[in-house]
């Protein structure tokens, strides 16, 4: 296939956390808000003036001075934004929207402010509590940790507008990025598609990471040339899989995943286009902060929800995933010292396996993981153990006809 | 200046009949034993035990026995010897303080001590009392349905252990002379009699064994870090921590019960950098080696990120159990997050009583509030005497006392108030005649901190007899002692959230570096320290990521922090000698100290219960 107009400057944007549209954003007087989990709505912190940047350590080296302070049994990704904040990496953010969801990613927004990172006069790290399950008084627990801990600190802090049509207008706009971001991942479901796993990865990756203003043009380029790009003759892949799992901020890991011939055709992990791209449907009856909070808590598909019914929606959404987008399997992975999907992936492997008859591979992995040769021959163990399942299953179907 | 014992007693209550505790009639409840699967169950057992016998080496085995006879004969003579040598002065010594070397009590390969200490006249009388009457609590309790509950015995290997639950007391109690080791013995009845009894009810009440519907209908089981307190509403039922019994507390008897459990998640699966705590529930799970008991579960998001997820296997293997998740704000300092907690709290209420048909009462509630009110106040109490230059209360079964007494029995309990007055009373006296806990030993006051490891080590016992390092409170004692809310309703469930959420552990670890980082200063000062014991769980990661700021700023401090490496149950990671050798290095290179007992720097303790 011919290559994307845009790939290399998206990628180049996917270099440092302070991207080229990113500075512009600053230049025009925006305000840049990071922030890393999922729970936070990214929406809310693209009202008024505001804009999200969701933090990632790219070309992350030695994290020797993070490990000093976090020890080396803890979450690489959690160390490698420590460590990118001591170097100054983060010093253009204008504030820090953190979330007690998980220890070790808690512990880099308090090592953030205790290190004093950013010494900006109005630069803030908030800290919100999130909820374990899908219940009315959760909801309410949780539009107010948005309220208090969030939008007033934006509005003391920046005198940010955070009425009701403020939050409507970023909605919008927002759904504008998920729409182009939904099309173009639905264009994974052919059998000969158009679009690499890769490419998708890194299309979504600027979407989370550049001011949405700015990438909007860009992706909507892109999308207009996807629709006229003419696939190869065949497809190149040998399998398609379904990646299910923890943080994955390194296209690279698709890359490598695609290079041994397994096309990624479902992205079902945190900074993955499932959740975080789905559209944001208001209605005018309620406040929009409220169907804003309902939305991220049903969608989301984080394993710290505890309630039986969210731990079925996870299986549900990877099974449901993987046989829309036509996977012949799923790799369950997790970044290594992650408790949460540590427990999860042992299980759900195992559930997957058995019950729903889904090839599967499990794997944990550091947060750089590109050179690993123990994943790349994982991966081309797997790879070929679909091919047999796919040449045995043709056998067993001609052999029935 | 003599302390006075203040005049604490239990407020007057509205009059109630005298009810015993637990229900008699939980125990009286009907067995219905399938006897089927009992023969089966015991015929497989007896395969494993034929095969056993056949694959021991039994020359290996009479040639250890030989050697052993032949050590223990030397010893004696040994000790006859020495005795026979000692001034009058040193006799009289030892007949009233009894032995100091305590390292010879160890032997290499062995799972016991050779014998008992002797820790003179008076105290090994007393300690000997002691041992009778918790054989007498024991058989008494186990006698209430002993077909179930020694039947458990052949259905989980957990089981045991518990057969080694005196030697428990002798190592906790190690050293330990007059007083103390009375409040020693006092605390420690109390919580092995409600293992017996919980013991007696989860045989009764398990599926496989004494199947006992009558029981389960009135039995909630909860996770084994949800604290007890919600259970008081409910007079009629009885709340089990599900997998305190196969799981944790075992394991402080014997290090080695969980290591299967952790074997069997992670050949499942489940990455060995995570806590073995949820390790060993879901490896119980896994291999099915916790009772299927109870009408329903109260799982919970407490205290860290490993616990959280310990419910989804709990839900694989009893997909019957209905399952209630109480969960918690984690930020707990923040007002606006009191009423979730409490949202929370009225809704498992609610499921309960759904499950179960019983029915909350506030009175029932409230009694136990205000007996656990009293509790802390005495608890209060012998912080105060342990804050000043002559501690008294120390060791590992305080310890573990006022964690059970705050996690687990939370006031339910009527025969736990005698218990705090009687050692209370002890603990002024002591203070008022000067007492050693450890005669003559103590040198340094230490505070643990961070998850501790001293139950599955007997480290605190060791850090006193080998170097004189007294501990005088630990992290997880320190938690919610503000009187809870006895008259209104809806202000009762807020203080209960409150309480819930500081939790043993979770009050440190979450809400907030400061609630761990500055809280240990604040206390350093508060206690008058010279050493701070910083057990580092290498699987804990709410802990491990503070490793840094802890360190910058003990320095910056001044203090004297010893971190000691440890994975909890799983000695194999690092093990009981390799923790000592921390200590005894730092000791000896930083402090220029010699220890006060040197039999106890190098012994082999590693298969030792």
């Amino acid at each position: 296939m011919k290559d994307l107009k845009h790939l290399i400057y998206f990628e180049s944007l996917l270099e440092n956390a302070d991207n080229e549209l990113v500075e512009k954003q600053k230049a025009e007087g925006g305000l840049a808000i990071g922030y890393t989990c999922f729970h936070i709505p990214e929406v809310l912190l693209n009202v008024g003036n505001c804009f999200s940047v969701r933090l990632r350590a790219p070309r992350t080296g030695s994290i020797d001075i993070a490990t000093y302070y976090m020890s080396n049994y803890t979450c690489e990704f959690a160390r490698s934004l420590v460590e990118r904040g001591i170097e100054g990496g983060f010093n253009f953010l204008d504030g820090l929207a953190g979330v007690d969801a998980c220890s070790m990613m808690n512990r880099f927004y308090e090592h953030f402010e205790v290190l004093k990172m950013n010494e900006k006069p109005n630069f803030f790290v908030t800290h919100t509590d999130m909820p374990y399950k899908v219940e009315p008084h959760t909801l309410v627990h949780y539009r107010k940790q948005m309220q208090l801990r969030l939008l007033d600190v934006m509005k003391e802090k920046y005198g940010v507008d955070i009425s009701d049509e403020a939050i409507r207008a970023a909605v919008e706009e927002h759904n504008k990025v998920c729409r182009i971001i939904t099309e173009i991942g639905e264009m994974r479901k052919a059998e000969n598609p158009v679009i690499t796993g890769y490419e998708f990865h890194v299309l979504n990756l600027v979407s989370y990471t550049c001011p949405k203003a700015q990438i909007l043009p860009y992706l909507e380029e892109t999308l207009a040339e996807l629709k006229k790009r003419k696939p190869d003759k065949k497809p190149w892949y040998r399998a398609r899989v379904a990646v299910v799992g923890s943080e994955i901020d390194d296209p690279d890991f698709t890359k490598m995943i695609e290079e041994q011939g397994a096309m990624v055709v479902a992205d079902r992990y945190c900074y993955g286009s499932t959740p975080g791209r789905e559209v944001i449907e208001l209605n005018d009856d309620e406040p929009a902060l409220d169907q804003i909070c309902r939305h991220y808590m049903e969608v989301a598909e984080c394993a710290r929800y505890i309630s039986d019914e969210k731990v079925a929606q996870r299986r549900e959404t990877a099974d449901r995933l993987a046989r829309e987008f036509g996977a012949d399997g799923i790799i369950y992975e997790q970044m290594k010292y992650c408790d949460f999907w540590g427990f999860e992936r042992a299980l759900v492997t195992h559930i997957m396996s058995t019950e729903k008859g889904w090839p599967v591979l499990s794997i944990d992995r550091l947060y750089n993981a590109k050179g690993s040769g123990q994943l790349r021959t994982r991966f081309q163990a797997f790879v070929e153990s679909l091919e047999i399942k796919k040449i045995q299953k043709a056998k067993q179907e001609g052999g029935n006809a | 200046m003599a302390f006075k014992l203040p005049d604490i007693r239990l407020p007057k209550f509205r009059k109630e009949p005298k009810v015993k505790y637990p229900n008699p009639a939980f125990f009286r409840a009907k067995d219905e034993i399938d006897w089927k699967k009992q023969g089966e169950n015991l015929l497989e057992f007896s395969k494993i035990a034929v095969e056993l016998i056949k694959e021991t080496d039994w020359k290996e085995f009479l040639a250890k026995q030989k050697s052993d006879m032949i050590s223990d004969f030397n010893r004696v003579k040994d000790e006859i010897e020495a005795i026979s040598k000692m001034s009058p002065a040193e006799l009289q010594y030892l007949l009233q303080y009894g032995e100091k070397k305590l390292g010879k009590l160890y032997r290499s390969g062995a799972m016991a001590t050779v014998r008992r200490e002797f820790r003179g006249v008076k105290d090994t009388a007393y300690d000997f009392w002691e041992w009778l009457r918790m054989w007498g609590m024991l058989l008494g309790t186990f006698s209430k349905d002993l077909v179930p509950a020694l039947n458990m015995t052949f259905w989980y290997r957990w089981m045991i252990s518990y057969m080694c639950c005196v030697a428990f007391m002798d190592k906790n109690t190690l050293g330990q002379r007059g007083r103390a080791l009375q409040m020693s013995h006092l605390m420690i009845y109390d919580i092995f009699r409600y293992v017996a009894e919980n013991l007696v009810l989860l045989a009764k009440g398990d599926r496989k064994n004494g199947n006992s519907s009558e029981l389960n209908k009135k039995m909630v089981i909860f996770d084994e870090m949800t604290m007890g307190q919600i259970m008081c509403g409910f007079p009629d039922l009885i709340g089990v921590p599900f997998q305190l019994m196969p799981v944790f507390l075992v394991s402080e008897i014997d290090q080695l019960t969980c290591v299967p459990y952790i074997d069997a998640v992670e050949s499942f699966g489940l990455p060995s950098d995570t806590c073995p705590v949820p390790s060993s529930e879901c490896g119980a799970l896994v291999i099915d080696a916790l009772p299927h008991v109870g009408s329903c579960f109260l799982s919970s998001s407490m205290p860290c990120d490993g616990s959280v997820m310990a419910s989804s296997y709990f839900s694989r293997r009893f997909p019957d159990m209905p399952v209630y998740h109480l969960c918690f704000p984690v930020r707990y300092e923040y007002e606006e997050t009191v009423e979730d907690g409490a949202e929370d709290i009225r809704q498992c209420i609610r499921f309960i009583e759904e499950q179960t048909g019983a029915k909350w009462s506030w009175d029932a509630y409230f009694t136990c509030m205000k007996r656990f009110n009293e509790e802390t106040k005495y608890e209060l109490q012998k912080w105060e005497v342990n804050k000043t230059n002559y501690p008294q209360i120390i060791g590992p079964s305080y310890e573990l006392f006022r964690k059970w007494n705050y996690e687990m029995d939370g006031g339910a309990d009527p025969r736990v108030i005698p218990t705090f007055k009687k050692v209370n009373k002890l603990l002024y006296d002591a203070y008022n005649a000067r007492d050693e806990a450890w005669v003559g030993k103590m040198r340094y006051r230490g505070l643990v901190w961070s998850c501790p490891a001293h139950y599955y080590a007997n480290f605190s016992n060791w850090l006193a007899n080998c170097w004189g390092i007294d501990i005088l409170v630990e992290m997880e004692s320190l938690n919610y002692t503000k009187p809870l809310e006895t008259e209104d309703p809806d202000l009762a469930l807020q203080d209960l959230a409150r309480l819930y959420e500081r939790m043993v552990m979770r009050r440190h670890t979450n809400g907030g570096y400061h609630n761990v980082v500055d809280e240990l200063w604040r206390q350093a000062e508060a206690w008058n320290v010279d050493i701070i014991i910083m057990y580092q769980n290498v699987a804990c990661k709410n802990m491990s990521t503070l490793q840094g700021m802890l360190d910058d700023l003990a320095r910056d401090k001044n203090f004297h922090m010893i971190w000691i490496e440890h994975d909890l149950m799983d000695p194999r990671t690092v093990s009981r000698k390799t923790m000592r050798g921390k200590v005894n290095e730092y000791m000896r290179t930083v402090m220029k100290a010699e220890p006060v007992d040197e039999t106890l720097l190098e012994f082999d303790d590693e298969i030792m219960m």
